[in-house]
């Protein structure tokens, strides 16, 4: 992707958002502006639409189509209507004719029957209105939902770009990761221990290696042994007698009792000494089982320490600290 | 000489751009002058309702003369107005009741315009589109000025205005696209006009380590100050910023200064302070990597020239067309027309810090050119000088229709009007008229760099920014 190229001494804003337009453009691939988009989205929604018959603008063809009904008409009739008037003196004299009127015919069928017709008439168009107000309201779900279907189907292409884009950035990252692994070099470790060091940074990792049966041990002793022969001897350098080291009866210090619990968990750790030098450094000297998993490097000295050290080093649980991997596969 | 400045609201607790700008530059020219300011009693842009007494007081050595508000703005009557007279076919009498409707109505200002007109050399009046700038513009044509403050709203396609802008002396505009909308509009190109703009009193030594101690800010951040509201395109910096924290994998975080209108997303990269005074305001903008300015519709933008003025970039919404001009005039800003814009030009901005110090320091030497005191007052004095060795007896305004004719619906919907005018930017700024008497300032105008066209404005297209409904416009207007 191309970079800003902005020189200090002028900053020119117009070819800068060209170059920052041109970035965009390479990223996205096409050159779309936000009307380009927009316009094709309205294609879309065209192309959707007309398998259909349907319109975009459904609802105004829908208004346009289907006129608003007519004002309702007065429909009611009620006993009096046929003598009404706005007229005061001709509604008198209908009022004084009426009795005259009945001797020729019986009007009060008449007005009963157009009375319930008015009802009717009133309760038709009651029912028209709901259904034209419903069918608006029908008209706008359908218009609705169609507009929400096609934009949720370009939320889903825009969706799907995301994802792709995100495949490609965990691709890089892997490839990334892939090639900083590679950066690790493999040093085949020396005679007596077995120390990997990764390039750059060499106090960052040391693995002890005492599973391996060492070449100067007496033969067919085992790694057990040896430790123990690791424990009496510390405990003549620090005056207890091998018996209380052995059983554990005298007072230690609080940095040899975590040696202990962790030489007892089969994690490699240090001596009291060594961690008095250590832990001042700010290098890590112990470590929980959680922390230093099996086969991997642990935190602490640098491996020149380590080896002046090593008679220090407790491995009970020699199996534990072999580096599992071939330094190979590395 | 004796200035009137004619104003809807005055005071120092005023904060409204068009406010704070006639305060200004009345304080300004009370050094070369004596300046009377005429005022409402209102405090309230939405309600105008009289909350200071009327009368006369004194503030910052100014005599201010407060006038009642007849009424007012009733909300639904003002809404109902203005969808009409923006978006359907009307008469002039239905603007008049608009204009009545939008408040501040002062009967008793306009009338004391009307009776102490030759009190005063000259009238300045600000916003155009108040009942105080309209009628009392009438009642003074002859000796008044001007400041529009328009934005690119349709107010401004509303016929009443356009003997307005064509009948006063002299226009004072805020930008050479303000300036060229409205002589689109009115054709008044012979009126005697400048850009002119407002300064800032920015300290030359904000304390941008005192604001992250105060308000415990760590990190790079943007900034935005104003009022936290939809129409000031809020909305769409905090979708845009989210995209950027998500896509660009960005580090800036965002602080929002100025009272919210709206909710503001939950994020642990926003941070809303609320409103702040003016030493924690600069104090903020000095510790900005960037300010932000999303808003569709300025007619000038203080906070710009302010963080302009501290040399820090600015990134402006390139819908607006003032701001998106300034940045290209001064090269001191980027301007985003989406959010991929936004993302890629926030980043540039986060990253590459010889743009960013290239930005900030174009912005400065714009500011100092531009809108540095002395060469604003030196534009007004400059145009006072003007208007004087002119005949006053040239123009003269033109008069409201009759009763008949005013209520003939023929006036095209003011929205429509200013869809139709020119838009876009101003690339270079053309002379001004009265440039070449702008002698107070000669080195300070040499420095301004390349000799500038005599060509008229060029003009750039850009898609046009969302139309405004009478109901935001009514809700939110303020100039």
């Amino acid at each position: 992707m191309a970079d800003l190229n902005i020189r200090s001494d002028s900053v020119n804003v117009e070819q800068i958002m060209e170059q920052i337009r041109e970035r965009i453009r390479e990223k996205r691939d096409v050159d779309y502006t936000e009307e380009q988009i927009k316009e094709l989205a309205a294609v879309k929604l065209e192309r959707f639409l007309d398998p259909r018959g349907v319109r975009s603008d459904l609802l105004e063809q829908f208004r346009r189509a289907r006129p608003l009904p007519p004002e309702r008409p007065n429909y009611a009739f009620e006993e009096q209507t046929l003598y009404e008037s706005h007229r005061a003196p001709l509604r008198w004299i209908r009022r004084l004719l009426r009795p005259l009127l009945k001797l020729f015919f019986n009007p009060n069928p008449l007005i009963q029957a157009l009375n319930i017709q008015s009802r009717l008439n009133d309760r038709e168009a009651r029912l028209e209105g709901t259904r034209h107000e419903l069918d608006q309201l029908n008209y706008e779900v359908i218009h609705n939902l169609v507009v929400e279907v096609t934009r949720m189907g370009i939320e889903v292409k825009n969706v799907k770009m995301r994802v792709e884009s995100l495949t490609s950035r965990l691709e890089f990252n892997e490839r990334r990761a892939r090639a900083l692994e590679g950066v690790v070099l493999y040093k085949p470790p020396t005679e007596g221990t077995g120390t990997v060091t990764s390039e750059g940074d060499a106090d960052e990792e040391v693995a002890v290696d005492e599973a391996r049966p060492d070449k100067t041990s007496p033969e067919g002793e085992g790694p057990g042994q040896r430790s123990r022969r690791r424990r009496r001897r510390r405990g003549r350098r620090s005056g207890a007698s091998a018996a209380s080291v052995m059983t554990g009866t005298e007072q230690t210090t609080g940095a040899e009792s975590i040696g202990d619990t962790a030489a007892s968990r089969g994690v490699v750790s240090t001596t009291a000494a060594r961690d008095a030098d250590t832990q001042d450094a700010g290098a890590t000297t112990s470590s929980s089982p959680g922390s230093a998993p099996t086969g991997q490097a642990v935190a602490g000295p640098s491996p020149a320490e380590s080896r002046a050290h090593e008679s220090t080093v407790e491995s009970p649980e020699p199996a534990s600290t072999i580096p599992e991997r071939d330094p190979d596969e590395q | 000489m004796k200035l009137a400045v004619v104003v809807q609201r005055y005071g120092l607790g005023v904060n409204g751009g068009a406010e704070l700008h006639a305060r200004y530059v009345a304080e300004r020219l009370a050094r070369h002058a004596t300046v009377d300011v005429l005022t409402t009693c209102a405090l309230d842009y939405v309600t105008w309702r009289n909350e200071l007494t009327k009368g006369t007081e004194e503030i910052n050595g100014l005599t201010v003369r407060r006038f009642l508000v007849s009424h007012e703005r009733e909300p639904l009557r003002f809404a109902s107005r203005s969808e009409r007279v923006f978006g359907e076919t009307h008469s002039v009498a239905d603007e008049l009741q608009w204009l009545d409707a939008e408040g501040p109505s002062s009967p008793t200002l306009v009338s004391y315009i009307s009776r102490h007109v030759a009190d005063y050399d000259y009238w300045i009046f600000f916003s155009y589109r108040y009942y105080h700038a309209f009628h009392g513009a009438r009642a003074a044509a002859r000796r008044a000025v001007l400041v529009p403050t328009a934005e690119r709203d349709p107010a401004l396609g509303l016929s009443i205005f356009k003997p307005v802008f064509r009948g006063v002396r002299a226009l004072m505009y805020n930008s050479p696209e303000e300036r060229a909308v409205i002589q689109a509009l009115a054709g008044n190109h012979d009126v005697p006009s400048v850009v002119v703009g407002v300064g800032s009193d920015v300290p030359h030594n904000p304390q941008p380590k005192r604001f992250r101690h105060k308000f415990k800010i760590r990190g790079p951040f943007a900034i935005y100050v104003g009022r936290i509201d939809e129409n000031k395109g809020c909305r769409e910096l905090f979708d845009a910023f989210g995209a950027y924290r998500e896509a660009a994998a960005g580090q800036l975080s965002l602080v929002l200064v100025g009272n919210a209108l709206m909710s503001v997303p939950q994020s642990p990269h926003i941070r809303h302070l609320g409103f702040l005074n003016d030493a924690d305001k600069f104090d903020g903008m000095a510790a900005a990597e960037v300010l932000i300015m999303p808003s569709y519709f300025e007619s000038l933008s203080m906070v710009a020239l302010e963080a302009w003025a501290l040399g820090r970039p600015v990134l402006a919404n390139a819908r607006c067309d003032v701001l998106k001009g300034q940045c290209i005039r001064s090269n001191a800003g980027l301007y985003y027309g989406d959010t991929w814009e936004f993302i890629e030009a926030l980043r540039a901005i986060e990253q590459n810090r010889w743009l960013s110090a290239g930005l900030g320091r174009n912005g400065r030497q714009f500011f100092r050119d531009h809108y540095d005191w002395s060469v604003i007052e030196g534009k007004y004095l400059d145009i006072f000088r003007r208007l004087s060795a002119e005949e006053p007896s040239r123009r003269s305004m033109d008069s409201l229709p009759g009763w008949l004719r005013r209520r003939r619906p023929d006036c095209t919907p003011g929205g429509e009007v200013v869809a139709g005018l020119p838009a876009g930017p101003i690339l270079e700024a053309s002379p001004e008229p009265s440039s070449a008497s702008l002698v107070s300032h000669p080195e300070r105008r040499q420095r301004t760099g390349p000799a500038r066209s005599t060509e008229r404005p060029q003009r750039r297209k850009s898609t046009q920014p969302p139309r405004r409904t009478g109901r935001q416009a009514s809700k939110t207007r303020r100039t």
